[in-house]
């Protein structure tokens, strides 16, 4: 046991937990008790304070891993493991989303035409920016990958910047007009579908938002090398996800 | 890893096939035909994502297996949605 000690060094994180029992919380207080929601979401909320705090610390980043906890994929960062681990939870999530709405509007006799309700141009455009975003931040991780600080700083910036724009013209433009127009939530499926499935991806595009935030601030602070960027790297790996998503919800919604 | 070069191709690929999504979306023939080339190019598009932003054509095989089983879970419960709709379920 004694040749295992460098390895039970590391520093090992109860906060998924806390944050797993917070958003619970927060979910049943959404359904029967809003005091109950408020609470879930200060659990949660401290719990990802206390994660950036390590993060920023670079507690995670000394965490070594026994072979056995390794295996078999002993070439990934136990990091990048954990992030494709939450990815494929929140495909099954959306997947199911989707295969509700197709299921539904299969199964429905009547459908508005979707370039008669939605405006083709403004979901193209978030199109564009949205993948614009996903060029920032892999840029931005190749910049810093090579030693370049100020491409992750402006590469980290613009993914921000563009990001914030897709949300700005999502529930700025868009869902302002179609409310005027008598297409809400309580509209029938087709309203309801659209809401739901554009604003979970909205809430997703907007944690993503909270996630390059922290980034930045920790860019702009020096955190970040040629050796250590892994947040860089993980939290893109999330924000293409919420690309790929949009990749289904535009066409789904806007022109089929 | 790729260079900027590949990044910047791909974005412009990601960007033409966008466009060709709207245009196809306009063009005359059967409407389910027309739907089915928008979500092929919609796939195309995540996939070319999944590989070369998310980098997973440079990652280990088993990495993929864990987003690969869930598209798999999310695809048989599709199936046996259709299959129920189709028994009028």
């Amino acid at each position: 046991m004694t040749g295992n000690n460098e390895h039970s060094e590391g520093k090992h994180s109860f906060m998924p937990i806390v944050i797993s029992v917070g958003v619970s919380i927060l979910l049943l207080g959404l359904i029967i008790y809003i005091p109950l929601f408020v609470a879930g979401l200060i659990i949660t909320a401290v719990a990802l304070l206390k994660v950036f705090k390590d993060g920023f610390e670079e507690k995670f980043s000394k965490s070594k891993e026994t072979p056995e906890e390794a295996w078999p994929l002993e070439q990934q960062g136990k990091e990048k493991i954990g992030v494709w681990v939450f990815l494929t939870s929140e495909i099954l999530i959306f997947g199911s989303l989707i295969s509700a709405y197709v299921y539904v509007r299969l199964g429905s006799s009547s459908w508005p035409i979707a370039s008669q309700t939605h405006n083709v141009i403004l979901g193209m455009i978030n199109t564009i920016i949205l993948l614009t975003s996903s060029l920032s931040i892999v840029l931005a991780l190749y910049f810093i990958r090579a030693g370049n600080t100020t491409g992750l700083k402006v590469g980290l910036t613009s993914a921000f910047a563009l990001g914030s724009a897709f949300l700005v013209i999502k529930l700025g433009f868009e869902w302002p007009e179609l409310i005027r127009k008598g297409f809400t939530i309580n509209s029938g499926l087709p309203g309801s579908t659209y809401y739901v499935l554009t604003g979970v991806h909205a809430v997703h595009l907007a944690a993503g938002l909270v996630a390059v935030g922290y980034l930045m601030l920790r860019a702009f602070n020096g955190g970040f090398n040629s050796s250590k960027h892994s947040g860089v790297e993980n939290v893109g790996l999330y924000w293409h996800f919420v690309d790929i998503v949009w990749m289904f919800l535009f066409p789904l919604f806007y022109l089929i | 890893m790729p260079g900027i070069k590949t990044y910047v191709g791909i974005w412009l690929g990601l960007v033409v096939a966008t466009i060709m999504e709207v245009v196809t979306r306009s063009l005359p023939g059967a409407v389910s035909l027309l739907a089915l080339t928008i979500l092929l190019i919609s796939s195309a598009k995540a996939i070319f994502i999944a590989l070369y932003y998310q980098h997973l054509r440079f990652e280990s095989w088993r990495l993929a297996v864990l987003p690969i089983a869930a598209i798999v879970g999310i695809a048989l419960l599709a199936i046996s949605s259709a299959f129920s709709m189709a028994m009028g379920g």
